[in-house]
């Protein structure tokens, strides 16, 4: 899909590292613009404030005494040995100098009281000998009488720390830009890196093999919940063509041997001498045995059906009165075989459920029972709520089933030796464990302890 | 009866004539939706027998455009979509019963008779039901045969009245227990037998003319 030389510019990977790092970039290179001028700009005008006001100082000095007032002022200052201003005071007459500064690196101006700012460089011997350029800040001012002051402060430290903060902006830019490239791309990495699991388990999934699932960080984010989803859906997704499958074995396998056989009978009576009444007779037990195969055929439908969930619309359902109804349905059936049917329903027994649904279930129970006791015994029918579920119970008296066949007889067209006479497809308790399970319940087949026959409970989740 | 099918699998719409028309019905056949339509619009019938699946227009949606149009003959859908779903939905689009394929022919001959007598029973209000000297008063709940007073329990009653409307008419197994239990289920033993036999001891066993009769491999039957 993705080829060439830069097909890594289409992947998400970098284009989602790509715009982190870009807007991290913009966020960092606006936050060290910030701090440069909060840094730099607050020294420089802290140093101009403190000129400032070391210059009004000595004007004041010169207004208040004139120039011997200010001569002195300065001889003081120059006496100091570590100070941070730099002076020269030149009379009008050119004899009064006080002066830190060899001479005077600009031309005064030619206004009065005006002072002017001032950038120059002056050489001065270091102090471990040679000599250094110190970058001054001065303010010059021509005063009254023609005499000009020039007071300035070094810039050296400041131009220095400035130097020192610009560096380490131009370091840190480039070093977060770095990171945030390389932190984008794990990010991005890791999304994709999910999201790519999950392409390959569609992938897998679309090759044929359904049972692959997509794994599950287990921290809850957006993408555990889609490959949740995801697998939740493939889980149906199984489900639903194991059943369509056994549903297509079960056609196979169950269907051919009866139609086989009603091939084969066709074929020997057309071989044989064919008179009216034994065409008759033919067409009849055809019939028969086509309309045999055609209920297997129906019950292995909605039993696949049932079992893929396709089947079933749960709605509120009155379990009490639906098995009252089952109960009146087959108590003539059951005193007519000559067995004591008794009842006991709970009543207000209430569930979701597909109405239809269970009625078959609970009918396919009362039918075996009634078919497989013998006149003379008892079936007990009854639905009772328990820790939140409804059972539904029919057992009796009859012979009962072996111990070691109890499970088996939940399988589908698992028919007991005992039962081959009787008429059935086998499906009948395979529709009640599939019926159990859409409704989130259970079947159990168990002995009788008070009747010592079979006991069939189907157990269902109540309404809460 | 005159019943209009609309079936376009050709063999089973030879098969549905030739059964209805065996019980002595007359039959037209129409082999697509739209042509079915227009076709139930101009003539009159009796009954409608609709598939489910017809090229041009599914059955469905012919039934609900029908309706629509004022069409009140009663319809029967015929599907081999069984399940509960689709014949709720089949109802719901209007149609008056639901069979599903395969079907027994005696099954499809007593529902199709059953779709008749309902629309002429519809006119006027019932109120009490004869069979010969069987009478069911719907109001008071009450049943006599001749002079005698007949006691039934609640289903019983119900039995026997979905039986007296449908006098004469062969009604099936399954159609008892759809119409008079609603449920839609195969009971694979003889619940509906035992049912009926107690009815008929109450009804029948103290006279000389029964009433209620078996129809041998289809189903029942109140005579006169």
């Amino acid at each position: 899909m993705i080829s060439g030389p830069f097909a890594f510019v289409r992947t998400t990977t970098f284009r989602l590292a790509l715009v982190y790092s870009i807007i991290f970039a913009l966020f960092s290179a606006g936050l060290l613009a910030y701090l440069f001028q909060a840094t730099v700009g607050e020294m420089r005008a802290e140093a101009k404030s403190r000129l400032e006001s070391e210059f009004r100082t000595l004007a004041v000095a010169w207004s208040a005494g004139g120039p011997s007032r200010l001569e002195q002022s300065l001889l003081e200052r120059v006496l100091v040995d570590l100070r941070e201003f730099t002076y020269r005071f030149e009379s009008a007459s050119g004899d009064g100098i006080v002066a830190d500064i060899p001479r005077m690196p600009v031309e005064p101006p030619e206004e009065y009281g005006q002072p002017r700012v001032v950038i120059f460089e002056i050489e001065r011997p270091g102090p471990v000998g040679g000599s250094e350029i110190i970058p001054i800040e001065a303010l010059i001012v021509r005063l009254g009488d023609d005499s000009v002051l020039l007071v300035g402060v070094r810039m050296d430290e400041r131009i220095r720390q400035v130097n020192r903060i610009t560096r380490v902006v131009a370091t840190a830019a480039p070093i977060g830009f770095l990171l945030a490239l390389v932190g984008g791309f794990f990010s991005a990495r890791y999304a994709a890196s999910r999201a790519e699991s999950l392409t390959k388990t569609a992938e897998g999934v679309m090759s044929g093999d359904l049972s692959l699932r997509a794994p599950v960080g287990g921290s809850g984010d957006e993408f555990d919940r889609l490959a949740e989803q995801l697998n939740a859906m493939l889980e149906r997704l199984e489900k639903l063509m194991a059943s369509t499958r056994h549903a297509g074995d079960s056609i196979a396998h169950d269907l051919r041997s009866p139609l086989s056989r009603l091939r084969n009978q066709l074929e020997a009576r057309l071989r044989g001498p064919i008179d009216e009444v034994s065409a008759r007779e033919t067409l009849g037990e055809t019939v028969e045995e086509v309309d045999r195969v055609l209920a297997t055929f129906n019950a292995i439908l909605s039993l696949s059906r049932v079992h893929a969930g396709a089947e079933g619309k749960l709605v509120d359902l009155d379990v009490s009165e639906l098995c009252e109804e089952m109960a009146e349905l087959f108590e003539p059936a059951c005193e007519d075989a000559g067995i004591a049917f008794t009842f006991n329903i709970a009543s207000g027994l209430e569930l979701s459920g597909d109405r239809a649904l269970l009625a078959q279930a609970v009918a396919n129970l009362l039918d075996n029972a009634v078919k497989y006791t013998p006149s003379g015994e008892t079936i007990g029918f009854s639905a009772i709520l328990k820790d939140q579920e409804i059972e539904v119970t029919v057992e009796d008296s009859g012979p009962g089933i072996p111990e070691q066949d109890l499970e088996r007889v939940k399988d589908r067209f698992v028919r007991l030796d005992d039962a081959r006479t009787q008429p059935g497809s086998g499906l009948g308790l395979a529709l009640v464990d599939a019926v159990a399970e859409l409704h989130k319940g259970r079947f159990d087949i168990s002995r009788s302890q008070s009747k010592s026959g079979l006991k069939a409970t189907l157990i269902l989740p109540a309404k809460r | 009866m005159h019943v209009l099918v609309i079936e376009d699998d050709r063999e089973h719409a030879e098969f549905i004539e030739k059964v209805l028309s065996e019980a002595g019905h007359s039959v037209e056949t129409v082999d697509d939706g739209a042509g079915g339509l227009s076709r139930a619009r101009q003539d009159q019938y009796d009954a409608l027998v609709v598939d489910r699946m017809l090229p041009e227009k599914p059955g469905i949606q012919l039934v609900e455009e029908f309706r629509n149009g004022g069409g009140t003959t009663p319809a029967l859908f015929l599907s081999a979509l069984s399940d509960v779903d689709n014949r709720v939905e089949g109802l719901k689009a209007g149609a008056d019963d639901y069979l599903a394929k395969p079907f027994a022919p005696e099954e499809l001959v007593a529902r199709v008779e059953a779709l008749g007598r309902r629309q002429s029973s519809s006119e006027p209000p019932v109120t009490v039901l004869r069979v010969g000297d069987l009478e069911m008063d719907l109001l008071g709940r009450k049943v006599t045969r001749g002079e005698a007073k007949i006691d039934l329990q609640p289903r019983e009653f119900k039995l026997l009245e979905y039986l007296m409307r449908h006098a004469g008419q062969t009604v099936t197994r399954t159609m008892l227990l759809e119409k008079v239990w609603n449920y839609h289920f195969d009971p694979q033993t003889n619940v509906i037998d035992v049912h009926i036999s107690r009815l008929r001891a109450k009804i029948d066993k103290e006279f000389d003319h029964q009433l209620l009769q078996t129809v041998r491999g289809a189903g029942y039957c109140l005579q006169a």
